[in-house]
């Protein structure tokens, strides 16, 4: 889990040198008397690239604790990001019925993989109860896409 | 108005029938997602918070509060029952809880923690309501160097207090005041960041990444490590418990709920760290200390007041200074400052009627709860038997159609989607996210105050040092800086005390 802790401080000091290069080469810094748009997030992400150097010491210190070990369902999760990612993109053109209907049927099918009854009849539930009470009766101008009208 | 003409102004708000329905709705669905292992108190706030658009701010408030100090409550039942804590601030109630389960002391663990849960909720709002005006006529006198002192010194606690590492901690403090600063700029308003992205200009809205971290970040970790709890089968007999219990019970329940309301009290506090500590204490006091970790009825009734006492003076720091100690309360500032209200010294001369009415609310949320959950334990025992597969598909409907609501936009849902990819990653490597929202929500106003102050002492620095508040504040802050040191002494102390450990929480929840 060393490599694990160095990874993520690794990310996190790529984030503080990026913000840092991005804020100076941007914004203005202006002055301590009169400090800039770019003043503050400047020093934030010096603050940021000195506890990303603290964390990676601590992860690269000998006898750093290991991790747990977890239960690895990753594709699973990967899996989800994906559909919902593909999720805000149909929106519009496959309306909120159609989209959420596919989404909890994945969730259902491939995700915690439920008997296929099972799952059509609650993704259709979840998808068609939930228009009902946000799009028509709360009013939230959901997308209908070609089901509606 | 004196005290008592406030609680009665309070009440007639708080019992107009919509109120009351507010209240109840709170309370019944505080309690269920307390018991429910595998949804939070910040998700299930987080994914109301579209509902509450529409209603007034104090109605908002109203629900939102008790969804908070609702799953408190709830969280016990899961942990006695189960040996699985509901809620992170219920683990501790797991070591004796469950084990008085096991003994058939079922119904005496249950009625324990419901009735000192209610006790330290009524004190805890007591001290509410007797230290909130003071302390709010006290931070009148903050201008612009002492806001920032004490924002740098809140901040510095939810990293130190938020349970982890400190580093990693006050690392996504930095990073969400990063995040923070995406969009206009809060003195001259100048576009930062924002790559030409018109979208970008108004910032990363609050309530998308509260959405997407804590709603679709918590549904991705549970789907990863997915368990399947099972209901101790026993027959929860003996609701009243026996008079030597009450008697036992009786201490702990004091000292937790004056222990809890302290550190609650404290920005990053909350009721996960009072939970820990008053059992701890309790354990040290008794002259048989052996009994701990084998049903000792002190071992529930203290950590079960200490969460409660805690998730009610947890709203002290937000009602009088602004400053949201935890997740839970920092979305229920983001539902205030979506109604155009933000809380902070003024709040309670200028909007009385939330302030009082949310206190008289408190007192009527719980009763309800103790209602909701003695007399129905049952029902709640069932809804544990709906398996979270089932229940993961409306979480993530939920927040759909609540990430699109918030402007009708899908470029929304797709922003929220990637804060649950990143909310994930941080569950994955051990990073909190609720200093990361804190910080985001507080970022502007830090930043703000501080180049206020640089301005009004034209760069002098020493205006920090030599105006008296805030230099106590920044040396509170520094100090604090030195505590992992402290902490890593006080840790190995409470893990011999603490001793067998409670099983980790299979869900990997978030506390508070």
């Amino acid at each position: 889990m060393v490599r694990r802790d160095a990874a993520a401080a690794a990310a996190l000091l790529a984030v503080a040198v990026a913000a840092a290069v991005e804020s100076a080469r941007l914004l203005p810094y202006g002055a301590v008397r009169n400090p800039g748009p770019g003043f503050f997030p400047w020093w934030i992400a010096l603050v940021l690239g000195a506890l990303a150097l603290v964390l990676l010491g601590q992860a690269l210190r000998p006898g750093a604790a290991a991790g747990r070990a977890e239960p690895r369902r990753v594709g699973r999760v990967l899996g989800l990001l994906a559909v919902l990612g593909l999720y805000a993109l149909v929106l519009e053109p496959a309306g909120y019925p159609l989209a959420t209907f596919g989404v909890v049927l994945f969730m259902l099918r491939v995700t915690e993989p439920q008997r296929w009854p099972v799952a059509l009849a609650l993704a259709a539930l979840a998808a068609g109860g939930s228009y009902v009470l946000f799009g028509l009766w709360l009013d939230v101008p959901l997308p209908a896409g070609p089901l509606g009208r | 108005m004196d005290l008592l003409g406030n609680l009665a102004h309070g009440f007639a708000v708080a019992l107009t029938p919509a109120n009351l329905l507010y209240c109840f709705l709170g309370a019944l669905i505080g309690t269920a997602i307390g018991v429910l292992p595998g949804l939070g108190p910040p998700a299930t706030i987080a994914l109301l918070l579209p509902v509450t658009y529409g209603i007034p701010p104090t109605s908002a408030v109203i629900l939102l509060a008790g969804i908070f100090y609702g799953a408190m409550y709830g969280g016990s039942t899961t942990s006695i029952l189960l040996n699985i804590p509901g809620e992170a601030a219920s683990v501790v109630t797991c070591l004796d809880g469950y084990q008085m389960a096991r003994q058939g002391r079922a119904g005496a663990a249950l009625a324990v923690s419901a009735l000192g849960s209610f006790v330290a909720g009524t004190l805890g709002i007591v001290g509410l309501m007797v230290l909130a005006p003071p302390l709010a006529s006290f931070a009148l006198r903050f201008g612009a160097p002492e806001n920032a002192a004490l924002l740098v010194l809140g901040l510095m606690m939810v990293g130190y207090l938020g349970g982890g590492s400190m580093a990693k901690g006050l690392s996504m403090a930095a990073l969400g005041l990063l995040l923070g600063t995406v969009g206009l700029d809060p003195i001259v308003g100048d576009a930062r960041f924002t790559y030409g992205i018109f979208k970008l200009a108004e910032g990363f809205q609050f309530i998308l990444v509260a959405m997407g971290l804590f709603g679709i970040g918590e549904v991705l970790v549970n789907i990863e490590r997915m368990v399947r709890p099972e209901v101790l089968r026993t027959r929860i007999a003996g609701l009243l418990g026996t008079r030597e219990e009450w008697r036992r019970a009786a201490g702990p329940t004091a000292r937790g709920s004056l222990l809890g309301f302290l550190i609650g009290v404290l920005p990053g506090g909350g009721a996960v760290i009072a939970s820990f500590i008053a059992y701890a204490l309790e354990k040290r006091l008794s002259r048989h200390p052996e009994r701990f970790g084998r049903g000792a009825v002190e071992g529930v009734a203290a950590p079960e007041a200490a969460n409660n006492a805690a998730a009610t003076s947890s709203f002290v720091p937000l009602l009088t200074l602004g400053i949201p100690g935890n997740a839970s309360i920092a979305l229920i500032l983001a539902a205030l400052l979506i109604h155009g209200i933000r809380p902070g010294p003024l709040l309670i001369q200028q909007k009385p009627e939330l302030f009082w009415g949310l206190i008289a609310s408190m007192y009527l949320g719980n009763l309800m709860l103790v209602v909701l959950n003695l007399p129905l334990i049952g029902l709640w025992v069932k809804l544990l038997q709906v398996p979270y597969p089932l229940l993961a598909p409306f979480i993530v409907v939920f927040v759909l159609v609540g990430a699109y609501s918030v402007n009708n936009s899908a470029s929304d849902v797709g922003i929220t989607v990637i804060f649950g990819l990143l909310g994930y990653l941080m569950r994955k490597f051990d990073f909190e996210p609720a200093p990361l929202v804190l910080a985001m929500i507080l970022g502007p106003q830090l930043e703000a105050s501080l180049r206020r102050a640089l301005i009004y002492a034209r760069g002098d620095l020493l205006i920090f040092v030599e105006r008296p508040i805030a230099a106590t504040l920044l040396a509170l802050a520094a100090l604090l800086l030195l505590a992992p040191l402290v902490r890593r002494a006080a840790r190995r102390r409470l893990a011999d005390v603490l001793a067998p450990a409670p099983a980790d929480d299979p869900h990997g929840r978030q506390g508070a």
